[in-house]
C-alpha cells in the first residue's frame, strides 16, 4: 500500500501561485528545494568564481518569469532551461566583450599531458580526471570554441544529453543542435589532435 | 608507441571525467541569503500580464506564416505587369512640363 504524500508539504504549483499572489517569502521554499540541482548545472557551465553570481541570476530570472510558468510542465525542467540559457548568455557576453582571459597551457600542463598519455602513472581515468590539470586542460579547449559550440558540446558530448533534450534546454531547433554538435565535436578533436601532436 | 587515435580517446575520457568533477566544487551558503535579499528588493510580482513578453512569444510563432505571406506577395509582384503603370507615370511627367502657374492657380 502506498503511503500518502506529505499532507503539510505544498506542491510547487501551490507555492508558485502564492508567490504570484504577492507572497515573496514563499520563494525561499523553491530556492531550498532546487538549489542543489541548479548549482550542479551552473558549476559545470561557468568558471568557478562566477558560480554564485550566476546561480543568483538564475533564481532572479526564474522569479521574474514565474507568471509565464505553465503548470502543465515540470518546474524543475523549466528552471533547468533558465539555468542553461543564463550560462549561455554569460558566455555570449564574455566572448562579445572579450573580458574573459583565455586560458593558456604552461609547460607543466604539457608535461602532465605527456606523462598521462604515455601511461606512466597507474591512476585510472576517474582519478586523473579529478586532477586540477585535467580541469584546466578542459577549460583551455572549451575557451577556444564559440559560446554556441561550447554549450552544445558540454550538454551533448560531455553531459550525455540527447539532441532533443539539449534543444529543449537551449530553446533551439533539433536540426540546429545536431549541426552544432557535429561541428563542435570536430573542432574539439582538431584542437586535441594538435595538442597531442605538438 | 601508441597511436594518435588511442591517445585522443584517452584524452577525451579524461576531459569528460574532469567535466563531471566540476559539480563537486564547494559553494558557500551565503549566496542563498543574497538571492532572497535580491528577490525581496524586487518586490511582489505584477499580477497583470506583461504584454511585451506575450507579444514576443506570439511574434516567433507567427514568423512562418509571415514568411509565407511575404513569399506569396513577392511572387505576385513579380508576375505583375509594370508597363502600364510606367506609361501612366511617363505621361504624367510629360504633362508636368507643360504646367504653368496659370494652369495651376487659374490666374
Amino acid at each position: 500500500m502506498k503511503m500518502p504524500n506529505h499532507p503539510t508539504r505544498p506542491s510547487d504549483e501551490d507555492i508558485i501561485r502564492r508567490i504570484i499572489d504577492g507572497d515573496v517569502n514563499s520563494f525561499e521554499h523553491l530556492l531550498k528545494k532546487y538549489q542543489d540541482h541548479l548549482l550542479r548545472i551552473v558549476k559545470k557551465h561557468v568558471p568557478y568564481n562566477e558560480v554564485e553570481e550566476m546561480a543568483q541570476e538564475v533564481f532572479v530570472r526564474a522569479y521574474q518569469a514565474l507568471p509565464n510558468f505553465r503548470e502543465a510542465g515540470s518546474f524543475k525542467q523549466w528552471l533547468s532551461a533558465i539555468a542553461v540559457r543564463t550560462c549561455y548568455d554569460f558566455w555570449r557576453n564574455q566572448y562579445r566583450s572579450r573580458e574573459f582571459p583565455m586560458s593558456d597551457l604552461s609547460d607543466s600542463h604539457r608535461g602532465w599531458l605527456e606523462k598521462t598519455l604515455s601511461n606512466q602513472s597507474d591512476q585510472s581515468f576517474y582519478e586523473i580526471g579529478q586532477e586540477k590539470e585535467a580541469r584546466e586542460l578542459l577549460d583551455w579547449a572549451l575557451d577556444r570554441l564559440s559560446a554556441e559550440d561550447r554549450m552544445v558540446l558540454e550538454l551533448v558530448y560531455l553531459e550525455g544529453l540527447s539532441v532533443k533534450e539539449t534543444a529543449e534546454l537551449l530553446g533551439w531547433s533539433v536540426a540546429n543542435v545536431k549541426v552544432r554538435s557535429h561541428r563542435s565535436r570536430k573542432k574539439l578533436e582538431r584542437l586535441l589532435t594538435e595538442l597531442i601532436s605538438t | 608507441m601508441r597511436s594518435l587515435q588511442h591517445e585522443l580517446r584517452v584524452l577525451k575520457k579524461i576531459l569528460r571525467q574532469a567535466y563531471h568533477e566540476k559539480e563537486n566544487l564547494e559553494v558557500g551558503e551565503q549566496w542563498r541569503l543574497n538571492v532572497m535579499h535580491r528577490i525581496r528588493r524586487l518586490g511582489p510580482l505584477e499580477s497583470t500580464p506583461n504584454y511585451l513578453m506575450l507579444f514576443e512569444q506570439f511574434l516567433w510563432r507567427l514568423t512562418p506564416a509571415t514568411c509565407f505571406l511575404v513569399l506569396i506577395l513577392v511572387t505576385l509582384l513579380l508576375k505583375f505587369d509594370f508597363t502600364p503603370q510606367y506609361e501612366v507615370f511617363t505621361s504624367f511627367i510629360n504633362d508636368m512640363e507643360e504646367l504653368s502657374l496659370v494652369q495651376l492657380f487659374g490666374v
